[in-house]
């Protein structure tokens, strides 16, 4: 009986020293999957979200981004590089059309090429809608590449993956 | 044993080892069944209307084409990222197969095919493209909308992860 009381002591301080690697150490892919979380909540919005908040979103977001951040996307008018203003402007105009708007990412798979470069590749869904009311959902695969810069992972290219081609 | 004793007996059964240990084989066994052969899906959109409705229940069964190939008319699951989000469409055309669309009417290597499912009208025109190698093209049943805000296209065998189960 005591070995038990023991032994279970012994699987409850594991367990704590486990948990507690897990939350003090963040690993680098921990890291980059935190980017995803801030950009998904910087680009949400609620119908009751002020200026205030929005202006506030919107330069976090732009300190998601690297200096500047090469876009490739299908439609050739959007593809191009950024600089991280120029994505934060274009994304408060986006984002001014919708009333409501949710971005959430499924299944990222990072790996790490090279130093310093991590590269994810996951599935977006933007849903939304617009103050006229109508209803918007878009869901899409993402490749997407970060670079580390000072200890931080900011995205330097977003390619959107072609899953089924007209 | 009395009614009223196993009634009890099933519902609250005694912590013996023996019933812990099936207790982990059915969860182990339900996490892998339902996790990765037969994948329980919630219908989002309304792209494969009337066939499937929007917010219906289904599930994937992944090992149709283990040891065979989608056929025309087949209604597939197609993945993004990984297997929390994919697209129900139906399978219209095969590799080397050249498709398009004629004032709504599907034509497969010149010859139209009837296609029973599509029940709202439609007026699309696409023009004439073959199938890649190792692919297939999918369509939604619902063709009731504008050719530019329908999903649809040609996708490789590799994303075809399996069928909905009814």
């Amino acid at each position: 009986m005591v070995k038990l009381k023991y032994i279970l002591i012994a699987i409850v301080i594991v367990g704590l020293g486990l948990l507690a690697t897990r939350y003090l150490f963040q690993s680098e892919e921990k890291r980059v999957r935190k980017q995803f979380d801030r950009l998904s909540e910087y680009v949400s919005k609620e119908p009751d979200e002020n200026v205030m908040a929005t202006a506030n979103k919107m330069q976090k977001l732009g300190s998601l981004f690297g200096d500047s951040c090469e876009l490739q996307v299908s439609v050739e008018a959007l593809s191009g590089t950024y600089t991280r203003e120029e994505i934060a402007s274009y994304a408060a105009r986006a984002r001014s059309r919708f009333s409501r708007v949710s971005l959430e990412f499924y299944d990222p798979e990072v790996v790490f090429p090279e130093r310093d470069v991590a590269k994810v590749t996951l599935t977006a869904r933007l849903t939304g809608q617009t103050r006229a009311g109508e209803r918007m959902r878009e869901t899409r695969e993402l490749e997407c590449l970060l670079k580390k810069s000072e200890k931080k992972w900011l995205f330097t290219h977003i390619a959107v993956i072609e899953v089924l081609q007209k | 044993m009395t009614l009223h004793s196993r009634i009890r007996r099933f519902f609250l059964p005694s912590l013996t080892p023996r019933f812990l240990i099936r207790v982990c084989f059915v969860a182990v066994f339900a996490y892998l069944f339902f996790g990765h052969v037969l994948l329980p899906i919630r219908i989002q959109g309304t792209s494969m209307e009337p066939t499937y409705r929007n917010g219906g229940m289904n599930f994937c069964w992944k090992l149709r084409y283990l040891f065979s190939k989608p056929e025309r008319h087949d209604v597939v699951a197609v993945r993004f990222a990984g297997n929390r989000v994919m697209l129900l469409k139906r399978v219209v055309a095969l590799e080397g197969e050249q498709i398009e669309f004629r004032d709504g009417e599907l034509f497969v290597d010149g010859k139209e095919i009837a296609e029973p499912y599509v029940v709202y009208p439609c007026n699309w025109n696409l023009p004439p493209r073959r199938v890649e190698k190792g692919s297939v093209y999918v369509v939604g049943d619902n063709r009731n909308m504008p050719l530019e805000h329908h999903y649809f296209g040609q996708t490789t065998l590799k994303r075809v992860i399996g069928v909905p189960l009814w």
